[in-house]
């Protein structure tokens, strides 16, 4: 007999029958222990891409195309300027592009009857913006409002703190480029929900808008946001650009890891003047979402890690007992002539159902509790929201992870089957007939 | 040349702790190919010891014992296996039913093993030993919904259920009363005639005795004496070993 023999089949899945009760309490503690892995592994992947998602979207693409602009050895702009020559590059050479997006950036005090708050500003073209729509949630006003250049978005936290509504009218007051002064004025057209640290320090008004608060002209922007379909080619996508980029005569600045903030004082130390770009990733300008990213992969293997720990030594308990219990089984079939291996092989393959059952149903539960999870909406609390840039749980089972638990699950249990069997099918048949217990 | 079974000058052991028991003390015994043997002695005496070591399922300590012409002491566990599968019936003393199988998978399961017979030929043969057992009725039952003696029954089915060459069974009648006693006895008997099965079993009971070719007696595990069924009945008789059932005529 091979584990392939349908007579041994029929003879494991009599067996699981007849053991029914015992059959049902493992199985409904593997099917829990698969679960409650795919529940959590879909916290995980929901908590984790909405992070990503959330980050690379509102602040820097999956590759990022910026730069600085020095009139002066010691002056310099965190612009680009010719960025729609540089976006027909982006168009033409990257291969596998989602969506390239131009992106003003700022820093400036924004005044309101009652307060001032010092705050980033993020200048968009909302007609050519895909991502954005999707990852802002409005909670009052409408994006149309971007379309005009005075239109300006707030979180809800920052409305909260400068007491305004939609249509209250605010001032930007920011130090230009050239060094002198320049105030415009705006108008909230939109408040979302916060995301995130994000919320308490950046705002978004259209692209137009932010070139007349800094007095740009219309080549330039702050940054080009390019967004591939592959995340992890981020690399390969940044060395094909530098060398497409050269080709073309623009100058490139050395490879540096950091966010473009971080770059002001290297770079004004620098001689040299006009326009140099710098490429660089997510993961260089979000370092602290990489750092989140980072703790929450940590938590997650842990906790799964000691859930199936835990949970294993419990199913290999009863496993472990329940062969001690058929030892007398064991040396009967034993005696009427049934071999050793086809003893073991019967175990493994009442392990492997049994596992493949459990799992399974354990499958369906655990996406029915994600299911659940996320109709419930559940908040996370405030430290949290901060660092995973949702207000919400989100799971998301994947099928990945699906797979991945059944098929280690499965396996486990066929191992730990395997190994009592193995001593008892090692007895003499009438030692293992007239064991006690 | 015609033997089926050859013990010569075994000896059996059991380590009990620091103590061994000698269950056999160099017992040699002889069995014919067709034999209906009967090995009596008290309890104690070894019966066990003996068939379990015929049977395959234990090994001796010292000596040779020889199954269908092989010395089983030169056998892989899975030829020895093979042998218990296909040559040896076992009928144990405490029955060794599988409990999680009711009585037809119980009877059934060598046959799964031997692999020889398609799910309705199996169906067919082993509904039609059951009903020789008186227990057709009772298939779906598992063995703890059932009585001493119909255990007793699903396990006589079971050992002859493959047709096995060499039949043992450890007081076959022990469990049962002498109406059901009888009919065992009878469909052995009957087997045993018509096609030359070899039984080898052990009992108390004169009665069953009475119907065996030779009877071997032990005590304190060596043979005492090969005799003749009607020797061997006279001789429990003398003991004082009350018969289950007297003929009125041997009451005093
Ligand atoms: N597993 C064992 N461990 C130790 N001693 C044993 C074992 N099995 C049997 N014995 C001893 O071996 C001797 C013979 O036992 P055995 O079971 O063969 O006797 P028996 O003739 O079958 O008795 P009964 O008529 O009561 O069934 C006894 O003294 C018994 O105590
Ligand atoms: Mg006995």
């Amino acid at each position: 007999m091979t584990i392939f023999d349908p007579m041994l089949w029929l003879i494991a899945v009599r067996s699981l029958f007849q053991h029914r009760i015992r059959t049902s309490l493992l199985g409904a503690a593997i099917a829990v222990v698969t679960a409650l892995l795919v529940s959590l592994a879909g916290i995980y992947v929901g908590m984790k891409t909405t992070l990503l998602v959330s980050a690379t979207t509102l602040m820097s693409g999956h590759v990022n195309v910026a730069g600085f602009y020095k009139s002066t050895a010691s002056s310099s702009a965190p612009v680009v300027t010719q960025y729609q020559k540089l976006r027909e590059i982006v168009q033409r050479d990257v291969k596998d592009l989602d969506y390239v997006v131009q992106r003003g950036r700022g820093w400036a005090k924004l005044i309101s009857d009652t307060g001032s708050m010092q705050v980033g500003i993020g200048g968009i073209d909302i007609v050519n913006e895909p991502g954005f729509v999707k990852v802002v949630q409005l909670k009052e006003g409408s994006l149309e409002g971007l379309k005009q250049p005075d239109g300006l978005l707030l979180f809800e936290e920052q409305a909260k703190k400068l007491d305004v509504k939609v249509g209250d009218k605010l001032t930007f007051s920011a130090p230009t480029f050239k060094g002198t002064n320049n105030t415009i004025d705006v108008t909230v057209v939109a408040i979302a929900a916060n995301i995130g640290m994000l919320s308490s320090w950046n705002t978004y008004m259209s692209d137009t808008g932010l070139r007349q608060l800094y007095q740009l002209n219309d080549e330039t922007t702050g940054a080009l946001q390019i967004y591939i379909k592959d995340i992890s080619k981020v690399r390969a996508v940044q060395e094909s650009l530098r060398k497409a980029f050269a080709a073309e005569g623009f100058e490139l600045m050395d490879t540096d890891p950091r966010p473009f903030f971080s770059k002001f004082d290297g770079v004004n130390r620098e001689s040299w003047t006009g326009q140099k770009l710098d490429i660089t990733n997510w993961e260089d300008e979000t370092s602290f979402v990489q750092w989140f990213v980072t703790i929450l992969t940590v938590a997650a293997t842990t906790v799964i890690f000691v859930l199936t720990v835990i949970i294993g030594v419990g199913i290999m308990n009863v496993m472990w007992i329940s062969i001690r219990e058929r030892t007398r089984e064991i040396g009967t079939l034993r005696a009427v002539g049934m071999q050793r291996r086809s003893v073991l092989a019967m175990f493994v393959t009442e392990g492997f159902l049994l596992g493949l059952m459990g799992t399974t149903v354990g499958v369906a539960i655990g996406g029915l509790a994600s299911f659940l999870l996320n109709n419930a909406a559940i908040k996370l609390p405030k430290g949290a929201q901060l660092v995973l840039m949702s207000e919400k749980l989100i799971v998301a089972p994947t099928a990945g992870w699906v797979v991945f638990a059944v098929i280690f699950i499965t396996s486990v249990i066929t191992l730990i089957s395997l190994i009592p069997s193995f001593l008892a099918a090692r007895l003499k048949p009438i030692s293992a007939m007239s064991h006690v217990g | 040349m015609n033997s089926i079974v050859s013990i010569r000058d075994v000896v059996k052991e059991y380590e009990l702790g620091t103590t061994v028991v000698q269950a056999l003390r160099g017992v040699s015994l002889e069995v014919m190919k067709g034999e209906f043997l009967s090995i009596a002695g008290p309890s104690g005496s070894g019966k066990t010891t003996l068939l379990n070591l015929i049977g395959c399922v234990d090994t001796a300590t010292r000596g040779v014992v020889e199954v269908a012409g092989k010395d089983t002491a030169k056998l892989t566990e899975r030829e020895l296996t093979d042998l218990r599968l296909n040559t040896i019936g076992f009928i144990f003393q405490s029955f060794n039913l599988v409990a999680v199988l009711n009585v037809f998978q119980n009877v059934e399961f060598p046959l799964l093993l031997q692999r020889k017979l398609g799910s309705k030929e199996r169906r067919d043969r082993v509904m039609n030993l059951l009903e020789q057992v008186g227990l057709h009725t009772h298939a779906k039952h598992r063995p703890s919904e059932l009585s001493g003696g119909q255990r007793q029954r699903v396990a006589v089915a079971r050992a002859l259920v493959t047709d096995p060459l060499l039949v043992l069974a450890d007081e076959p009648t022990a469990n049962l009363d002498s109406a059901t006693g009888n009919q065992i006895i009878d469909l052995m008997k009957e087997l045993n005639q018509k096609k030359g099965t070899t039984f080898i079993f052990s009992t108390h009971d004169h009665k069953v005795m009475q119907h065996a070719n030779a009877v071997i007696r032990l005590a304190d595990g060596k043979v005492l004496a090969r005799e003749s069924a009607k020797d061997a009945v006279a001789h429990a008789l003398s003991l004082g070993e009350a018969p289950a059932e007297a003929p009125a005529g041997a009451r005093v």
